[in-house]
Order: C-alpha cells, then sequence, then structure tokens
C-alpha cells in the first residue's frame, strides 16, 4: 500500500471501514445532492427575474432579495458544506486505516446531520419568511446558526478523532488538509457569527470581519476539503506517490497563510484603514502562489497519461477541478489589482469568481469523491455510465458557459461604469443580453443537478429497480 | 507534523495571523470609533437615526436590498467612478457607519449604489411609488415590484393624504387607494436618511454634488 494512496478495497479492513461509514456518507451526500437541485432552480429563477423583473412578482417571499440569499446560502451549507463533510468523513477514515467505533458513533453522526439539514431548512424558510439577518453568506437567523455551528461540532469531531486514532504511519498532504479544514470551520463560522449577527459589533468594524468570512469559508474551510480529494484520488488513480512532498507541504503553509486573507479584496478602495486596501491587493494577487503550487503539483502528476477520458466519471470530475482551481486563482489575482478592481469589483467578473469557485474547485473535486465512494460503499459498481457522462458534460458547459458570461458581461459592465456619461439604466438595458444568456447556463446546471440526484437514485435503488435473476 | 497536536499548533498559529488582521484589529480600532461634535447644529456626526429609520434597517436586511445595491463610496485611490457617478461627495469611511446596525457594504451592484441616496432622492412620495413600481419612475430598471409592503383598501370618507398618486395600470380603481404599510413608511425614512456627506476628520474635504446621479 502507498503511502499517500488510499488503501486497496480487497484488503479485509477496508471492507470494515466503508461498513462503518457507509450510512452518514450517504445520507450525507443524498442530502447534499437535493439541496444542490433546489439551489440551481432557485438560482434558475433568480437570473430569469434579471430578465423579466416581473416574473413571479408581486409575492413576497419570491422577491429578488429573499430568493438570493437563499440561493447562495442553500449552495454554500445545503450543496457544498455538506457534501465536503461527507468526503471528509470518508477519507479520513479511509486515509487513517479506522472505522468508526461502532454503531454508536454513526448514530451520532446521522443525528447531527438531521440537525444541519433541519437548520438548513429552517434557516432558509426564516429568509424566505422576512427574518434574514441582513448579513451576506450568513442570513441565517440566530438560532439556525447555532444549530448548524452545534451540529458542525457532533459530526467534525469524529474526523478529527480519526486521525487521533490513525493505524496508518506519518500523516499525509491530504490528512493535514482535512484536519484544517475541519478546524477552520467552526472557528470562522462561530467568530463571524458571535461577532456579527449573534452579538453584533458596532456596524464600522464589520466589514473587514465580513470578507475575512467570505475569504475564509471559501478558502480555509471548502478548498481544503477539495484539495484532500484531490491529492488522495488523483495519486491513487494514477497509482502513484504524490510528486514533490516539499511542493505539497508549501502549497499546503502558503494556502493557509493567505487563505484568511483572500476576502479582502472585498474591501479594496472601501471604508476601511488604507493598510487594509495594500492588504487586499497583495493578499489577492499573492493566493495565485499557493493556488499555483498545489495545481502545478498535481498536474505534474498526471505527466503524460492527459487522456482523461480514460478513467472513468470520478478521475474526469478530479482533473477540471485542478483546472477550475486555476482559473479561480489567476482571476483573483488579477481581480484585485487596483486599477482591475477599481473598474470590475461589483460586476459579474466578481461574482464569476466566486461561482466558478464554489460550482468549479469546491464542488468538481467533491463530484469525484461522490463517483469514487460510492460503488466502494455499496460494494458493486453502481453508476450507470451514460448518466455520468452527461452529468459530466452538463456540468462542464453549464459552469464554463456561466462563467464566461458573468466575466464578459462584468467587463462590459464595468468599462461603461467607468464613463460617467452613460446613465446607469442604459447600462442594465446593455447587460440584458448576458443576463439572458445566463438564464440558459443556469439551465443546464439545473439539468445537470437533476441528472445527477438521478443517477444517485438509480445508483442506490438498483437491486429493487433491476432485481438480479 | 505528524502528531495531532504539533499540527493542530501550526495550524492555529498561521490562522491567527489573518484573525488579528481582519478580525481583532477592526474589533480594537474600527469597533470602538465614537461620533464626532458637530460645530454647526450643536450634535455629532454622523447624525443618529430618527426611530422609523432604525426599523427601516431591519426591512432593508429582511427584504435583502444588500443582494443588488452596495453602500460605499470607493476611495478615489482606487476608482474616481462612483464620485464622478454622483453617488457621493466623498469617499465612505469606517465612521460612516457607527449609527448602522448591520455595515450593508454589498458585493453586487445590479442596481445603484445607496449610500447617499438621500440626498440624491429626498423625496418620500418618489421612494413610495419607486417601491410600488419601479420601471414607472424608472424604466428599464431591474427592480422588482415591493407591492407587498403597500395595501390596496377602499376609501372610507376622505382619501388619505398617506395615498400613493399612481396613474396608468397601477393606478387602484375608482374609490380604492393605495397605501403605504409601517414597514414600508420605515424603509422610506431609513432610505432618505442615507448620506454620507458630512465632514469628518479621517474622510477628505467634501466637494461636489449628487443631486444628479447618473
Amino acid at each position: 500500500m502507498s503511502e499517500n494512496t488510499l488503501p486497496h478495497h480487497e484488503s479485509p479492513s477496508v471492507s470494515v471501514i466503508d461498513d462503518s461509514v457507509r450510512l452518514p456518507v450517504i445520507i450525507l451526500f443524498g442530502n447534499a445532492i437535493h439541496w444542490l437541485v433546489v439551489a440551481t432552480l432557485l438560482s434558475l429563477v433568480l437570473s430569469i427575474k434579471l430578465v423579466a423583473p416581473g416574473f413571479l412578482g408581486g409575492i413576497s417571499f419570491l422577491t429578488y432579495g429573499r430568493l438570493a440569499p437563499m440561493a447562495r446560502d442553500l449552495m454554500l451549507y445545503g450543496w457544498a458544506s455538506q457534501a465536503a463533510l461527507a468526503a471528509g468523513i470518508w477519507l479520513m477514515a479511509r486515509l487513517c486505516g479506522r472505522p468508526l467505533g461502532g454503531v454508536l458513533h454513526s448514530t451520532l453522526i446521522i443525528s447531527a446531520t438531521v440537525l444541519w439539514n433541519l437548520a438548513v431548512l429552517l434557516g432558509t424558510l426564516a429568509i424566505l419568511a422576512g427574518y434574514s439577518t441582513g448579513v451576506e453568506w450568513l442570513e441565517y437567523p440566530n438560532w439556525a446558526s447555532a444549530m448548524l455551528f452545534l451540529s458542525f461540532l457532533l459530526i467534525g469531531i469524529w474526523v478529527v478523532l480519526l486521525f487521533d486514532h490513525r493505524s496508518t504511519g506519518p500523516a499525509v498532504a491530504a490528512q493535514w488538509y482535512l484536519i484544517a479544514a475541519f478546524c477552520s470551520f467552526p472557528w470562522v463560522y462561530g467568530t463571524a457569527n458571535l461577532l456579527l449577527t449573534w452579538k453584533p459589533i458596532q456596524a464600522s468594524a464589520q466589514g473587514p470581519i465580513h470578507s475575512w468570512y467570505c475569504g475564509s469559508l471559501l478558502a480555509l474551510w471548502l478548498l481544503p476539503v477539495a484539495l484532500a480529494s484531490l491529492y488522495t484520488l488523483i495519486p491513487n488513480h494514477l497509482g502513484c506517490q504524490i510528486h514533490r512532498r516539499n511542493l505539497a507541504t508549501l502549497g499546503f503553509w502558503l494556502l493557509l497563510l493567505f487563505g484568511g486573507w483572500n476576502g479582502m479584496d472585498r474591501l479594496i478602495g472601501g471604508p476601511v484603514p488604507a493598510w487594509m486596501t495594500s492588504a487586499g491587493v497583495v493578499a489577492g494577487v499573492l493566493f495565485l502562489i499557493p493556488v499555483a503550487i498545489i495545481c502545478m503539483n498535481l498536474l505534474g502528476m498526471l505527466g503524460n497519461r492527459r487522456e482523461p477520458t480514460s478513467y472513468g466519471p470520478a478521475f474526469r470530475f478530479l482533473v477540471m477541478g485542478v483546472y477550475t482551481l486555476l482559473t479561480v486563482g489567476v482571476l483573483g489575482a488579477l481581480l484585485a489589482w487596483p486599477g482591475i478592481s477599481g473598474a470590475l469589483r461589483f460586476t459579474g467578473a466578481t461574482e464569476a469568481k466566486t461561482q466558478l469557485w464554489v460550482l468549479g474547485s469546491v464542488s468538481l473535486p467533491l463530484f469525484g469523491v461522490l463517483y469514487e465512494a460510492l460503488p466502494l460503499l455499496l460494494k458493486r459498481d453502481c453508476w450507470s455510465t451514460g448518466l455520468s457522462s452527461l452529468h459530466y458534460s452538463l456540468t462542464l458547459t453549464g459552469i464554463w458557459l456561466l462563467f464566461g458570461l458573468l466575466v464578459s458581461g462584468g467587463l462590459f459592465t464595468g468599462l461603461a461604469l467607468g464613463d460617467p456619461t452613460v446613465s446607469f439604466l442604459n447600462i442594465t438595458s446593455y447587460s440584458y443580453p448576458f443576463h439572458f444568456m445566463e438564464c440558459a447556463a443556469q439551465l443546464v446546471l439545473v439539468a445537470a443537478a437533476l441528472v445527477l440526484a438521478v443517477n444517485v437514485v438509480r445508483a442506490l435503488a438498483a437491486d429493487y429497480l433491476f432485481p438480479k435473476r | 507534523m505528524h502528531r495531532l497536536p504539533t499540527l493542530l499548533s501550526g495550524i492555529f498559529l498561521v490562522f491567527l495571523i489573518s484573525w488579528f488582521g481582519l478580525v481583532a484589529y477592526p474589533a480594537i480600532h474600527l469597533g470602538r470609533l465614537s461620533p464626532v461634535a458637530d460645530a454647526d447644529s450643536g450634535g455629532t456626526l454622523p447624525q443618529v437615526y430618527g426611530g422609523l429609520a432604525v426599523a427601516g434597517q431591519r426591512v432593508y436586511a429582511t427584504e435583502g436590498c444588500v443582494s443588488c445595491h452596495s453602500q460605499q463610496v470607493r476611495q478615489t485611490s482606487i476608482t474616481r467612478t462612483d464620485i464622478e457617478r454622483g453617488w457621493g461627495v466623498r469617499p465612505s469611511v469606517a465612521r460612516d457607519y457607527l449609527r448602522d446596525s448591520v455595515a450593508f457594504l454589498g458585493s453586487r451592484r445590479l442596481g445603484q449604489d445607496l449610500s447617499n441616496v438621500g440626498i440624491r432622492r429626498p423625496d418620500s412620495k418618489w421612494h413610495y411609488i419607486h417601491l410600488y413600481n419601479p420601471s414607472s419612475v424608472c424604466e428599464g430598471s431591474l427592480m422588482p415590484s415591493y407591492r407587498h409592503l403597500f395595501i390596496l383598501r377602499k376609501i372610507q370618507g376622505q382619501r388619505s393624504a398617506e395615498a400613493l398618486d399612481l396613474s396608468g395600470p397601477d393606478a387602484p380603481r375608482e374609490g380604492y387607494e393605495v397605501v403605504p404599510t409601517d414597514e414600508a413608511k420605515n424603509l422610506v425614512a431609513y432610505l432618505v436618511a442615507l448620506r454620507h456627506d458630512y465632514p469628518l476628520p479621517e474622510a477628505g474635504p467634501v466637494k461636489g454634488n449628487t443631486a444628479a446621479a447618473k
């Protein structure tokens, strides 16, 4: 068994490990996918509303202002964070060669999962009913965010305990990333809620704290789990070791170092001390360094084997995850440049970075884990090849189309905003074609999520749907 | 780096750097800013909101206005666009947000910046009609109607002084009137109170005007 790769699933202990985490991982992934479907549907409605503001109009709980935070939070906490929890548990159990300790432990995780989904559901309904806190990405009312926080602790503690009781040798890169991620979420979510929603600090100090939260949630929680998936599964697929381990180490520490500052690009030129604007510029540019190191490290392993189609659906998602991460890093460095930030911040271009981050560099590796894990957990080949390929094609089409439209629409809007003789309403009408095409991109993403959902339901229910004679 | 305590300590120390810079430092330095004395009125700057405007902030939060509207005029070292467009007369500074419960800085401008909307649009009546049907006063606007903040009711005796002067397809039928709910009144009170135009020691000189936003 290679140190950097998953144990082969023929070895007896692996079967025990998979049995112990099967139910929690499948329940977490299942719930995550159903929220993904809802979130993409809501995003489609939102994009239609930008073309036809009267669409579903006049109904308080269907206004853009309420649906937008609902969709964003469902994507972050319903889908991405929950899928990251699932991936984290499975990867850590496998990497540590430890099963969860019996039925009690998995029951605890499942109970915490129920709590998590209850928090997401009730938080979403609360936004719908007009009880949003108004803090972006933290719109859930205090009781819902407290439930989410508690539920994370109840699930995350097992990942840390598995690491502490591992039966394998020295820790590998993927394990560092998982430990960092599972420690960072309680820290950033707890701090941000405490200072912004539970017991809000004076509003003059909220800007930097909020940007710290947004940057850290993506760079210190979701991205490290995605990277742990990449660092485990890519070498595993290729049957090789991690190339240049010192690069992996350097990338890890630099990511943690710059990740927390990464959100500062939201405040370049904003109402903060001048040094924070400079820090935002520097951090945005420097963040490209760990991203580039990590991507080169991962892509370096591919060597001459650049034909991902021959490696099945999981591998294709993983490799594309690396490319989207590289794009996010480059776009982030560009957008942090003062002149560019001045023109493009608040336009679709900044939205494009966030969308590609969540839908691409985080979601694609998590899809990879799902495609890899489910057959191992179910101990049978469960995926429909056709549906898996369709999911991959639709996802990629949707993501890149949306990204291209947001960036080009953002460039267009940004340049037009720079000319004060062009009225704001004029700019709005110019951006109509971009918004119109965004509907098409969102529709493709809805289709992708639905295909994934069908594929998963089919995989889980195969024994009932297609009984063996 | 292979033992949990060592790894955790390393991670903790690295996390601490950004936490100090972006959480502890702002909490200590920006979180303790206080209003400055206003020599002209004898009060303080920024002026405190009235009761309706304070309640209006909640409506602004729950309706998710921040999804499309920012509230910050950026520093001129980064861009002059915000001021040239008439969205403000000077860049916003941290002290401007002292009176807010949430700093609605915003991340996307699908609509215009609102940090000085109270100067651009001081007329409450305009805001009511705009909220009721944005495209009736701003043709081509992406903003949805906020009709649910208004009541259509039968006129009892005399027409209410608060009734909206709606025309065209929005006009209520004979004998009926459209009046704002308390939520609409609070929200509009908040919007017309939004302004970052008073002099502050750290904000630099105030020049230009925002009367004609483009």
